[in-house]
């Protein structure tokens, strides 16, 4: 008996379930959930001289704001509008959960620890999120109304705007650490990390990355002011929770591959604990993400909406020149033999 | 320019042909949504651009005009009020000209500075409203919230001078209903020196934030001559050149004998009217303080009314500074005839008509608020824009359509 | 008002005595002229070219004593000169077939101002191109501020139960 627990927990620990299910996949997903999205609303309330979450838990200041809203989620009556296409409609919150979260499956969180070890994880990573605008589209298209067709277009729009710089900004890392494989990139940032090496490349993936996930001040897919939700506007329920949960999975999954990339992943690696656990000693990586992770939500609080066509012209006109300009970098350092 | 040889500023007949067809785009912004206000814009795209916007109004109509004729005059001033419950005073203030202008009486010297003082809170007051609604069209709620916490100062400061946050029914005809507290020009110049702080923040994070200015630079531009032939009114003609303000007439309120400069932008986009705006509020903070300073002494209501009184009565009005309406103000009957008041309100002049013939009502009574002249401009500005700056125009006018639709 | 004001005021009373049915500097401020229905328009052209180049209001009296609507434009100017000067514009159309010509060629921005008589007081302004209900909802019937508008009252029927 205690052999079949025995074995039970060795399989859960081992990487292929241990990382999609808990770190960093869906366990660590839901606790960012949770967490960001409240310490988001506190600290844009701290800017604009109110209380933000309060009521629940009150000496918690409100922390337990989002389970409650996860409650409310699942009690709240799904509405399927009768002119909507029903398949595509009920799927796509669904699928844009789960393409949101397929690529933590190649995320090392350790040296030799990932769901799936190989050697082209940075491209793979990179390849499958971008998937998820699919089922935007689907979502916009489904529900058969004029608004959320306005913010399918301009999903559609967006992602030209960023798709391309993001890709040359990491693949221009890629190039100049000579591997595609993510571990191999963090082992490589020891002494400096990838920032300081090529800020180029660092700035311009963080701004595609805002582009990607939505974050303000490039919220226009789902423009409350002008599109009332844009393609999530026919959603309430668990639906709702879900496609605003995968918008949030996605940040979260390019800050990871931020920080493994340009913030020296999980270095400094605690040894004594990545003893016990391999994950463990990786600390730092989960730190220094959820630090990405609450800058990117703080800007909320300091600007608006850039119009569509601005944010193409950002992403043409500045972006993709500077993704550019990064790969002439990396060649640079690479020619000179600083790395 | 000779309006001979004018261009015709606008052929309603072209704006007034809905486009129809295939590549037309047709959304209804309508009042159930999150941006749009109490009213529904019908607007016609083609791609992004749009080629038509139509205001359609009248959700919040609360026929105002023709209630009036059923009450008596003096309970006409809370009915007015309500249509701009913001700027309450300046709005009360216009059909109260009218009535003195009527009843052939003037308010005493204190009383018109006093009206003054209320007029310019509510002044900033409301531009405050106005660059915090702006800053939600654009989702940037960091001002929204700044805006309406910082409205808070003021309204206290009004209901320290009137009993009221919002529905101060201040002014009457013949003077004001309360007098000066103790200790308010020190609590105005913590308020004024707060505001002129706060007005830089609002400037680093919102006006000056290059984002933003791209939103609203070269968007939505009133020309001119436009502004002038369209009737557009309050910041909005001031942003575009021209240096016309109701105050300056000089008829109500102390404004003859204060000075101040009404501040005037020359590029007449978005940008020119948020900070226009901006230097109002600045302007008026300057008023208050000099006002405060020349405040004249005396009774605050008229003498023709305050002899109506009996005398204990009458003493103690003077002494409190709480005034009791005579009891022929439940049933004034002005002599037949008409009058017509301009009073500039925080979104522009507000036009009140009277038309008396001897009853204890009147016979009609219409008043022109300034959104209602500048419903023009919603219809003709945002055309040839993109769809997104529909908000940052509508932002940018400070449309407020219960005002609109009284 | 300035010395040129009142001279301007002056020259244009004495020009509009001529073709107005009357004219008369009500106050220093406000001039009221009376005009017949089909000299409307020349007149409005006529205070256009002065200088006075949009409207503040335009209303509609209804008086069912004299069987007429007096229709009123009251035009202002922002010129330097002009400002605080209101020329009413007064005229009256029977009560019974309330037509008039549109002056929205003359003052444009008269626009939404005479959509809003047409829809309140019942005048027709022959010309405009979109006459239709601006403050009422679209199936209303009837032109409220008339005096003699009454207001459909609705019953409510209460079942009682037992």
């Amino acid at each position: 008996m205690w052999e079949l627990i025995d074995v039970i927990i060795r399989l859960l620990l081992s990487p292929p379930v241990f990382a999609p299910l808990i770190y960093p996949g869906l366990v660590t997903v839901l606790i960012i959930l949770v967490s960001l999205i409240w310490l988001g609303r506190k600290i844009a309330a701290k800017v604009q001289l109110r209380y933000g979450p309060y009521y629940i838990a009150k000496r918690l200041g409100g922390a337990p704001q989002l389970i409650a809203d996860a409650i409310r989620f699942m009690f709240q009556e799904v509405i399927v509008p009768r002119t909507a296409d029903k398949i595509p409609y009920l799927l796509a919150p669904a699928l844009a959960m789960t393409l949101g979260l397929v690529p933590v499956v190649f995320i090392p969180v350790a040296p030799g620890f990932a769901g799936i070890v190989t050697s082209y994880s940075l491209p793979l990573a990179l390849a499958l999120s971008s998937l998820l605008p699919i089922t935007v589209i689907l979502m916009a298209w489904s529900a058969n109304n004029k608004f959320t067709i306005q913010g399918g277009v301009r999903e559609a729009f967006m992602v030209i705007a960023y798709e391309i710089p993001l890709f040359v900004a990491a693949l221009s890392m890629g190039l100049a650490y000579g591997t595609l494989s993510l571990e191999e990139i963090v082992e490589k940032q020891v002494l400096v990390p990838g920032a300081v090496l090529n800020p180029l490349a660092a700035f311009v993936f963080y701004v595609s990355m805002l582009m990607s996930a939505g974050k303000l001040p490039f919220d226009i897919v789902e423009g409350e002011q002008e599109i009332v939700a844009g393609p999530f506007t026919e959603y309430s329920g668990i639906l709702y929770g879900l496609v605003m949960g995968a918008s949030y999975a996605q940040l979260y999954v390019l800050s990871m591959i931020f920080t493994e990339v340009f913030l020296a992943g999980w270095h400094p690696f605690i040894g004594s604990l990545g003893a016990l656990y391999l994950p463990l000693g990786g600390l730092a990586l989960f730190v220094k993400a959820y630090l990405v992770l609450a800058f990117s939500v703080f800007l909320r609080s300091v600007y608006g909406r850039y119009r569509l066509d601005y944010a193409l012209r950002i992403g043409w006109e500045r972006l993709f020149p500077l993704s550019v300009l990064a790969l002439f970098l990396s060649l640079g350092l690479r020619v000179v033999g600083v790395v | 320019m000779s309006w001979r040889d004018e261009k015709l500023v606008v052929d309603w007949r072209k704006v007034a042909k809905a486009p129809g067809g295939e590549e037309i785009y047709e959304l209804f912004i309508g009042p159930q949504h999150p941006a749009s206000g109490h009213m529904r814009f019908i607007v016609r795209l083609e791609g992004d651009i749009i080629v038509d916007v139509e205001p359609d109004i009248g959700y919040v109509h609360r026929t105002m005009e023709k209630l009036a004729e059923g009450r008596e005059y003096i309970k006409n001033i809370p009915l007015f009020e309500r249509a701009t419950i913001i700027d309450s005073n300046n709005i009360t203030l216009g059909y109260v000209r009218a009535l003195e202008k009527l009843l052939d009486v003037e308010p005493p010297p204190r009383a018109r500075y006093l009206r003054t003082i209320l007029s310019e809170i509510n002044r900033i007051q409301s531009h405050l409203y106005g660059i915090g609604i702006a800053g939600i069209m654009l989702n940037h709620s960091t001002v929204f919230m700044w805006a309406f916490g910082d409205r808070e100062i003021w309204m206290q400061l009004a209901e320290e001078l009137t009993g009221a946050r919002l529905t101060h029914t201040y002014s009457i005809p013949g003077g004001v209903r309360r007098d000066l507290p103790d200790g308010f020009e020190e609590r105005f110049e913590k308020a004024a020196r707060y505001m002129l702080r706060r007005l830089e923040d609002y400037g680093k994070i919102f006006l000056y934030n290059p984002m933003i200015r791209s939103r609203y630079e070269g968007v939505g531009v009133l020309k001119k001559h436009e502004a002038e032939r369209l009737g557009a009114v309050g910041p909005n003609l001031r942003a575009s050149g021209v240096r016309y303000d109701a105050r300056l007439l000089g008829d109500y309120g102390a404004y003859s004998e204060l000075e101040f400069e009404v501040p005037v932008q020359e590029e007449g986009d978005s940008f020119a009217r948020m900070v226009q705006r901006v230097e109002e509020i600045k302007v008026s903070i300057e008023i208050i303080r000099q006002a405060l300073k020349k405040m004249p002494d005396g009774p605050i209501l008229a003498e023709k009314y305050l002899k109506l009184l009996p005398p204990k009565l009458r003493e103690r009005v003077l002494k409190t500074g709480r005034v009791k309406f005579p009891a022929i103000f439940a049933n004034l009957r002005p002599p037949p005839g008409e009058t017509v008041a301009r009073v500039e309100m925080a979104r522009g002049e507000v036009f009140y008509h009277i038309v008396s013939d001897g009853s204890p009502k009147p016979y009609r009574v219409r008043i022109v608020t300034p959104s209602f002249r500048n419903l023009v401009l919603l219809r003709l500005l945002p055309r040839e824009h993109r769809f997104m700056d529909l908000l940052a125009i509508y932002g940018s006018l400070d449309y407020f359509p219960p005002e609109s639709d009284r | 008002m300035g010395e040129k004001a009142n001279v301007l005021i002056d020259s244009l009373v004495k020009e509009l005595a001529s073709l107005a049915e009357k004219v008369e500097r009500a106050r220093e401020d406000l001039v009221v002229v009376e005009v017949s229905p089909d000299k409307l328009v020349q007149i409005a052209s006529l205070l256009r070219d002065r200088g006075f180049d949009h409207v503040a209001s335009v209303e509609g009296i209804d008086r069912p004593k004299e069987e007429v609507i007096e229709v009123v434009y009251q035009a202002e100017s922002y010129d330097e000169n002009l400002r605080g000067v209101i020329i009413e514009l007064k005229t009256k159309v029977p009560r019974d077939k309330p037509e008039l010509d549109t002056l929205i060629d003359v003052w444009p921005n008269a626009f939404y101002m005479e959509r809003e008589t047409w829809d309140l007081v019942g005048v027709v302004f022959r010309g405009h191109p979109e006459l239709k209900r601006l403050l009422m909802p679209p199936d209303w019937e009837g032109h409220p501020l008339r005096k003699d508008f009454v207001v459909k009252e609705e019953g409510i029927f209460v079942e009682l139960e037992g």
